[in-house]
């Protein structure tokens, strides 16, 4: 790497983060608060270290000695502990909530990893997942044509895949490809087959949403596979994708329009959200389970995608005896299954899920629910690891089950 | 004497000169700030500037540090009585730049307004005091566990804490002879005159005169430029919230 090279990578910083950075008082108030410091309570995992390391790296090539006397050179050792850092990490956003100035940290440690990436210091495992998406369009490397496997392994009769639809059920890779999630898209589809609604999956012609890749930090190549999707959606006429998973929700919603420098064609709603409505509208309508239920708020849905009171309803609909953690809603405790940490530091990944575990025992919930793939991996994980006997489910299999239908 | 000599030649330098100085240094520093954050690229666009949210919780979070209470009780506190010192040390000082009397106290009685203009600015020296020091002492027990300070992170706190050290010193040590002239001491005439209505102590004054102007000059190069961009940084936020309906 040349020194030119790491200029231009740590010139990547936006001109908010470079004030973020430059307003971050390294006060610690988000340590305690970061999942993967309080399991590893290795300093360099916290928030306020990773904005440290950062600006020091950014001062060597672009602050006011490096502009009079010239830019010093960025080592190795320093890219790799911004790497080890960087990758340290749930990007659960949990940081900028609790920071007294509000830095949107979700954003800059999604810029600290882009500039990792430049740099060459992207760890090997993470590196191998993005080889494996441009070989096989999903994270798992797994032959394409198995993506609609889950159908058979759950007995679905009903498989469309239409030239065209009015609403297109993107299932997301983590969903597609592990067996843990397999019932959340029969649910999710013997719903809509229920409901006769005008709908279709896109089959091999769905990719990845983009969302490893951008916690990757390879921007440059979500951007690809954002403009593949939405060109698949649009020729098919759909005008309402659906997805189940938290991570291609708020990749979808949020993410596509800045990628693509757009607004989408379509509206972009979560499973929650389209079961919400059918509920409220009467056209689903379950039994409720006896069953002390506990929710557990994705972060990308709830404090990164805004959806917090939705999937509370529809709880009500499905539980006489439901509670809520101590955090959560916008105060959420990642289960620890964002941000790649499994690719980085399994370990950290399943000792942070099993405390949500532990905590959902200790009040006394037979079911931890859950609204993501990714949540619901982690916590079947963490359970079969750790030996903590609960059950986990998706809140959209919950719906299924009490609708008779799983 | 030569001593003498060499310090009056000194404290005279910290107030007819040095305030040029600073005040060259600090422009010179809110120039580098700005060019250093508007020379980086401008990103994709984030939220429009809600103003109603922007407000609230630049209200919530920068006047009232909400999300400091939720999370650390003993540092809201600090950080609350900490700012309440600022801000009523600027406020005093005031006093002696004549932007406002001890008069507009009497309205309430001689006794508050004596309350109001030397018997708090004492108590509230020393609470600015402790809360540094609980601010340098915390900082030093997170080091290397919880956060890893760069130099700047301590260098506007410790100048800030020498400033208030020497500032309480001249409240609380005896008077000195001094020239009557500096009961009024003009930094830069008809600009910034301060006008003492004691004689302070003399060694202390000028070198928290010194002090301070180290701080002016510093504050666009340190830490403390959170002081004007935490509003901003803050005000983004609650337009974040607002764009994703939170």
């Amino acid at each position: 790497m040349t020194s030119r090279d790491a200029k231009e990578a740590l010139g990547k910083f936006t001109r908010r983060q470079l004030m973020e950075l430059d307003t971050c008082a390294h006060c610690a108030l988000c340590t305690e608060y970061c999942p993967v410091y309080m399991e590893t309570e290795e300093p360099g995992h916290a928030p306020g270290v990773r904005s440290s390391k950062a600006v020091k790296l950014y001062d060597k090539q672009h602050g006011l000695r490096a502009r009079i006397l010239g830019p010093r050179p960025v080592t190795d050792e320093e890219v790799e502990e911004l790497s080890d850092s960087a990758f340290n990490c749930t990007f659960c956003g949990r940081c900028m909530e609790v920071c007294p100035f509000g830095i949107q940290t979700h954003e800059l440690w999604s810029k600290v990893r882009e500039v990792v990436h430049d740099l060459e210091g992207t760890p090997r495992n993470v590196g191998m997942l993005e080889e494996m998406l441009d070989e096989s369009q999903n994270p798992y490397g797994l032959d394409p044509d198995s993506r609609l496997d889950w159908a058979d392994f759950t007995d679905l009769e009903e498989i469309p895949e239409k030239d065209k639809a009015e609403v297109a059920y993107f299932v997301g890779c983590t969903t597609a490809f592990k067996g843990a999630n397999h019932e959340v898209a029969f649910a999710t589809a013997s719903i809509l087959n229920m409901l006769g609604e005008d709908w279709t999956l896109l089959g091999e012609d769905e990719w990845c949403c983009g969302s490893p890749l951008l916690l990757a930090g390879d921007e440059h190549s979500a951007k690809e596979y954002a403009k593949h999707n939405v060109e698949v959606l649009e020729s098919r006429g759909v005008k309402r994708l659906i997805t189940g998973c938290s991570g291609c929700y708020r990749v979808f919603k949020w993410e596509y329009p800045k990628l693509l420098g757009g607004d989408l064609k379509f509206e972009v709603l979560h499973t929650l959200e389209y079961l919400l409505e059918k509920l409220e509208s009467g056209e689903l309508k379950p039994e409720k389970t006896d069953e002390r239920v506990i929710y557990h708020d994705p972060c990308e849905l709830s404090r990164l995608g805004g959806l917090i009171d939705e999937p509370r309803k529809v709880l009500a609909y499905l539980a006489n005896d439901w509670v809520e953690f101590a955090e959560h809603g916008i105060d959420v405790r990642c289960c620890g299954g964002g941000g790649l940490l499994q690719a980085s530091n399994n370990e950290a990944r399943l000792a942070i899920a099993k405390k949500r575990l532990d905590e959902a025992k200790s009040l006394g919930a037979e079911i931890i629910t859950s609204a993501c793939p990714s949540c619901k991996l982690t916590f079947v994980d963490s359970a079969r690891e750790h030996e903590v006997d609960i059950e986990v489910l998706d809140l959209v299999e919950l719906v299924a089950k009490q609708l008779g239908i799983l | 004497m030569a001593l003498n000599g060499a310090l009056s030649a000194l404290y005279s330098f910290f107030v007819t000169k040095l305030p040029y100085i600073t005040i060259a240094v600090f422009l010179l520093g809110v120039t580098y700030r700005l060019q250093r954050w508007l020379s980086a690229p401008k990103g994709p666009e984030g939220p429009p500037l809600h103003w109603p949210s922007a407000l609230k919780y630049v209200v919530l979070d920068v006047v009232l540090f909400r999300k400091t209470y939720k999370t650390d009780k003993l540092m809201w506190l600090v950080l609350v009585l900490f700012h309440i010192g600022t801000g009523g040390i600027l406020f005093g000082h005031m006093r002696g730049f004549h932007l406002w009397s001890a008069s507009m106290f009497e309205v309430l009685g001689h006794g508050f307004a004596e309350f109001m203009v030397h018997t708090l600015p004492l108590y509230m020296g020393w609470m600015f005091l402790a809360t540094q020091i609980y601010l340098l002492y915390r900082r030093t027990r997170l080091e290397g566990k919880q956060l890893q300070s760069l130099a700047n992170d301590y260098g506007a706190l410790v100048i800030l804490l020498i400033t208030s050290i020497l500032g309480q010193g001249m409240r609380i040590f005896p008077p000195e002879a001094i020239p009557t002239e500096t009961y009024s001491v003009v930094f830069i005439p008809n600009l910034i005159v301060l006008h003492l209505e004691k004689v302070p102590s003399h060694h202390w004054f000028f070198w928290h005169v010194l002090f301070t102007q180290l701080l002016v000059m510093y504050l666009p190069w340190s830490k403390l430029v959170h002081v004007v961009s935490g509003v901003a940084t803050s005000a983004l936020y609650g337009s974040r919230r607002r764009k994703y309906d939170l």
